[in-house]
């Protein structure tokens, strides 16, 4: 006789997209590159979702440009989820978008228990409505202030500051926001931005590419609902082990958003890895030498 | 995917004769990404490591060096075969990746699903099943910390299941490390770390597996939370502090004996309701055990070898309902009713060894621990099965799975050989000789 017919309880794991789809995502196919990487990435969400019972991972989206509107207003089952394409015309309306967004996260219609929900923002350039008025909105619900908020600028006109004022600064964490988001943000000499060790995704994520687009939404919709839904394992902190003494298990190396550990982000064109070779770092390695696997524990 | 290694591509690591071709990759994870390889001619798994979890985990390569070199405690660990680098003249061809390292392990077969599956309630397994895989994850955990092992980062996620055959398989076995050392980057994993660990007041070691493995177990058993009842329902969003909450600063058992605030919901917890009441008494005093006074004493937790004993003795109390063929596990001396449909059990026919005392149901087996009281449990090698009767199914006989003939003895006096692969009748049978020991058939 089988198993009886019960399963783990779940909760509800929001994740909504707001899609800048201003005239000037038409510019070098960035609306194309954007639902390709939506649509690329739903496989990825299905598996992870697959992998988290604990968690319902329904999917949203928003698009904004002289109006916002939901593109995907029903909570839908990412397994069920056919990415509809979005098309780019008009200004850029983001405070709308906060405004829509903060309606549906009112408690109804949301539900009296959930996960921490994931919201990306992915623009490519400066509200043109009252931002101001729509943050507000948006962080006036309880949930909106526990949310994952993530934003991804789309090439260099994006308003970082915009973007980081969705995100929030981390006190005590990071440098101070504006001043990050200067550090990364290029200037007008068209330099490549310092991204290298100064990436966070406490920060707008700057996707100069349709590969590096791809990645940060696939990192988005897979790593980061895997965090949400808290099914990674637990990191002991640098700082803490560098003190000797752990502050325990939400002392996470990385960075976080909304109560949720945000896992490392990945590696990027421009950023491949970070700066630290482990053949030097970590352990000893006698270069000169082969390596005999069943040798000694030391070389 | 963006993959490190690309497929089809061939690769002379250090310490490896033969090169390793990249079939294609597995799956992609927080530490790094797993490949299949060919080596010589042999289908093995590659993991291979994010540099950015190289830097965090200085320690990585000296402790797989040494799990490799002692060898895995048994074979239901997916254990690290060999640690390879690619050569200094081949770092630069291998981009990025050349500048980490991986190692070789043992590809899964394909009848093991994760364990997840059976928790979301996506796989078909027997109870019986689920038992002999309880006890599959006792075993192992008792051969990795007898060789003084910590495991660290137990979770559903790291436990695969042959659900037609009740194994299981551990895998991600990079965290492991020697008990106390305090080493390595990764303690857990909400939900499954140990209060202690979860608060940061020491990191994880084999006490801490010790809860993980009970909370583990109650996954298993139950497809529910052992932490999730009242308390969870009152939090709106399970977020970290909330978590923190519930696991760490004042978890309290959902089925806690002393302490009933954290009681299942009728509705939302339906599984735990349903199932913990399936499981013998002596089962769940050993959740009762680890998940009350060994909260806070690690000392007080449950051990692997009690776990492994009231499992294999639950196994061989299983019997099945008359009324709707369900598996029940209530004491065959007390008059009990099915858990399913409360249909009366009456007391079963007993199999009497030296040192253990099995139901006759079918499917239920017989083991060398059963003859000798100084062998551990240990349900790998059946010598008996009972089975019913191809054609009379009320007919249940035992099946001899040894490799010697048995005696059966019978009420007339009367004396027959069952070869081994026979099947001898239970329905006279007084006593069965064998030359593990003797076994009496009670009625």
């Amino acid at each position: 006789m089988p198993f009886p017919n019960v399963r783990l309880a779940s909760r509800p794991l929001h994740f909504i997209y707001l899609c800048d789809c201003s005239g000037s995502m038409q510019a070098e196919g960035k609306i194309q590159a954007l639902n390709q990487a939506i649509r690329q990435s739903l496989p990825g969400m299905v598996a992870v979702a697959r992998e988290n019972p604990e968690a319902r991972v329904l999917v949203r989206a928003v698009r904004f440009a002289d109006r916002a509107a939901w593109h995907i207003a029903t909570p839908t089952p990412v397994e069920q989820l056919q990415w509809v394409d979005l098309q780019a015309a008009g200004v850029t309306a983001m405070g709308e978008a906060l405004e829509l967004v903060a309606a549906e996260l009112r408690s109804p219609p949301m539900e009296a228990r959930a996960l921490p929900p994931v919201l990306v923002l992915i623009s490519d350039g400066q509200p043109t409505d009252d931002f101001e008025l729509g943050l507000a909105a948006l962080m006036a619900q309880a949930w909106a202030r526990r949310a994952v908020r993530l934003a991804i600028a789309m090439g260099d006109d994006a308003d970082a500051e915009v973007l980081q004022r969705f995100i929030g600064s981390e006190p005590g964490r990071e440098l101070p926001a504006p001043a990050a988001a200067e550090a990364e943000v290029p200037g007008a000499s068209g330099e490549l931005p310092r991204q290298r060790r100064g990436r966070s995704a406490r920060r707008p994520l700057q996707a100069s590419n349709a590969t590096t687009l791809a990645r940060y939404i696939q990192w988005a919709s897979t790593a980061v609902v895997g965090a949400a839904s808290s099914s990674s394992s637990r990191l002991i902190s640098e700082r803490g082990a560098a003190n000797g003494a752990d502050s325990g298990a939400d002392s996470w190396a990385g960075s976080w958003a909304g109560g949720v550990p945000l896992p490392d982000l990945p590696p990027t064109e421009l950023d491949p890895f970070e700066d630290f070779d482990p053949l030097l770092e970590g352990d000893s390695v006698d270069h000169s030498g082969s390596i005999n696997n069943l040798g000694p524990l030391k070389w | 995917m963006s993959w490190l290694l690309p497929s089809n591509s061939s690769h002379h690591f250090l310490g490896l004769d033969q090169p390793v071709r990249i079939v294609q990759g597995l799956g992609s994870g927080s530490q790094g990404q797993v490949f299949k390889v060919q080596v010589g001619g042999e289908s093995l798994a590659l993991k291979w490591y994010w540099p950015s979890c190289l830097g965090r985990d200085p320690g990585l390569a000296e402790r797989l060096q040494e799990s490799i070199r002692r060898g895995s405690p048994n074979a239901d660990f997916l254990w690290p075969l060999a640690l390879v680098r690619p050569k200094a003249a081949q770092r630069a061809a291998l981009g990025p990746a050349g500048r980490g390292f991986g190692y070789l392990m043992a590809l899964r077969p394909a009848s093991y699903r994760g364990a997840v599956e059976h928790a979301a309630g996506r796989l078909t397994i027997s109870l019986q099943n689920v038992l002999k895989a309880a006890f599959g994850l006792a075993t192992a955990f008792h051969a990795l910390h007898s060789r003084g092992f910590c495991y660290k980062d137990v979770s559903l996620g790291n436990v695969f299941l042959d659900a037609e055959a009740g194994r299981i398989l551990i895998g991600d076995n990079d965290n492991v490390e020697v008990s106390g050392r305090g080493g390595g980057a990764v303690i857990g994993t909400w939900g499954f770390m140990a209060p202690e660990v979860a608060l940061g007041l020491s990191r994880p070691d084999g006490g801490s597996d010790l809860f993980s493995l009970a909370v583990l177990l109650f996954y298993m058993l139950t497809r529910h939370d052992p932490f999730k009842g009242a308390l969870e329902r009152a939090m709106p969003c399970l977020d970290l502090a909330a978590r923190r909450r519930l696991y760490a600063e004042d978890p309290v058992f959902v089925f806690d004996r002393r302490d009933g605030r954290n009681r299942p919901d009728p509705i939302e917890h339906a599984a735990a309701l349903l199932t913990w009441p399936i499981y013998p008494r002596e089962l769940q005093q050993l959740f009762e055990q680890t998940f009350g006074a060994g909260l806070r004493d690690p000392g007080r937790r449950s051990l692997t070898g009690q776990w492994r004993q009231v499992l294999s003795a639950s196994l061989d109390q299983r019997r099945l309902c008359g009324a709707c063929g369900q598996e029940n596990f209530a004491e065959p001396q007390a008059a009990s009713l099915c858990w399913a449909c409360a249909a009366p059990l009456p007391p079963p026919a007993r199999l009497l060894g030296a040192a253990g005392v099995v139901s006759v149901a079918a499917g239920n087996e017989v083991h060398a621990h059963h003859f000798d009281p100084l062998a551990p449990e240990d349900l790998a090698q059946p010598l008996a099965q009972v089975v019913a009767h191809p054609q009379r199914p009320q007919l249940l006989g035992l099946r001899n799975l040894s490799c010697h003939p048995w005696t059966l003895h019978l009420a007339g006096g009367e004396a027959i050989t069952v070869a081994p692969g026979e099947t001898g009748s239970l329905a006279a049978a007084l006593q069965i000789s064998s030359p593990e020991g003797q076994l009496r058939v009670l009625a």
